[in-house]
């Protein structure tokens, strides 16, 4: 029972995955948009765009984090 | 050997190891630049190794005069030590080694020199008012604010932990599993030998990804980080 109660709890810590890959989409559509309507910037966009989708991913890496020492260290 | 039999016997986590080595290459390197750099004669082009170093410190002072001004080109100095300390650390992971970022300590110390850098570039430039921070908007927010003072550190820390050690694992997983295939589909040949034929195709590119590639975003993340931050506590007529 205590087991799958860990494992259950490492499941709703992985929901918070799901914004992120949410907000790194938003991300990326944006940028594409701001290509498309100005394919000029293209090489300036891509760096803050990986930036961001990089600061945006931390929410969930911490997440990540989480569930590998749920399933690691939490007894 | 004294020192061998006197690690052997120590008991430090395999990142600070690992640390102490990445450490020791760049002590090795500092040092035979610095004696190219003091012969070499400046009026002549830089070659080979000198010319790469010669190129990351215009390349980092740049970088630092473009996000904090042109007075703050001597903090290049820090982010090219941090960068080039980070970079490595990431990539020590291709030798198979437990990169140094998978220990917290290791991590935890590079923020915390981050966070000590900000604070001591804000009570340099606000003087007496660095204090006031604290007790704004109402003197009632303090333990609010007291708390909420962490969280850069915390941010920095655990992107660079998590990074690296999601990777880790990951990459163990996918080891333990290639082994294991390996094992089943070489059956015919005895057992310690059949489970290395599998790995070493498959597994290098995600070493590319989890290795090289996040290592040097988060790098370049971490260093945006520190000098967007560092940027904030500089008051803005020295920004020209």
């Amino acid at each position: 029972m205590e087991v799958a109660m860990k494992y259950l709890a490492i499941a709703i810590t992985m929901l918070a995955v799901m914004p992120s890959a949410i907000g790194e989409g938003l991300v990326v559509s944006h940028a594409v948009d701001g290509i498309a309507r100005n394919p000029d910037v293209y090489k300036k966009l891509r760096t803050t765009m990986i930036l961001g989708c990089s600061l945006v991913e931390t929410t969930a890496i911490y997440a990540l984090l989480i569930a590998i020492l749920l399933l690691f260290v939490a007894k | 050997m004294d020192i061998v039999a006197q690690l052997k016997s120590t008991e430090l986590a395999g990142g600070v190891f690992t640390s102490m080595i990445v450490m020791l290459i760049m002590i090795i390197l500092a040092i035979y630049i610095g004696i190219r750099a003091h012969f070499h004669d400046p009026l002549k082009k830089p070659k080979g190794i000198l010319l790469i170093a010669e190129m990351g410190v215009t390349f980092f002072e740049d970088f630092a005069e473009g996000l904090l001004g042109k007075r703050f080109r001597i903090f290049g100095g820090y982010l090219m030590a941090i960068g080039v300390y980070l970079f490595l650390a990431f990539i020590f992971g291709l030798t198979g080694l437990p990169s140094p970022m998978t220990t917290l300590s290791v991590p935890l110390s590079l923020g915390l020199s981050t966070f000590i850098l900000i604070h001591a570039t804000a009570a340099k430039y606000n003087k007496i008012r660095y204090f006031k921070r604290y007790v704004e908007p109402l003197p009632f927010f303090l333990p609010v604010n007291l708390i909420s003072m962490w969280a850069p550190l915390l941010s920095l820390t655990l992107r660079l932990f998590g990074n690296a050690l999601s990777g880790f694992v990951i990459m163990n997983i996918v080891y333990y599993a290639l082994q294991n295939l390996s094992a089943m589909v070489f059956a015919a040949i005895e057992a310690p030998l059949n489970e290395v034929f599998i790995a070493p195709f498959i597994a290098w590119i995600l070493h590319l990804y989890f290795d090289l590639f996040s290592g040097f975003i988060q790098t370049t993340v971490f260093l945006s980080l520190t000098t967007i931050y560092v940027g904030q506590e500089t008051p803005d007529e020295l920004l020209d």
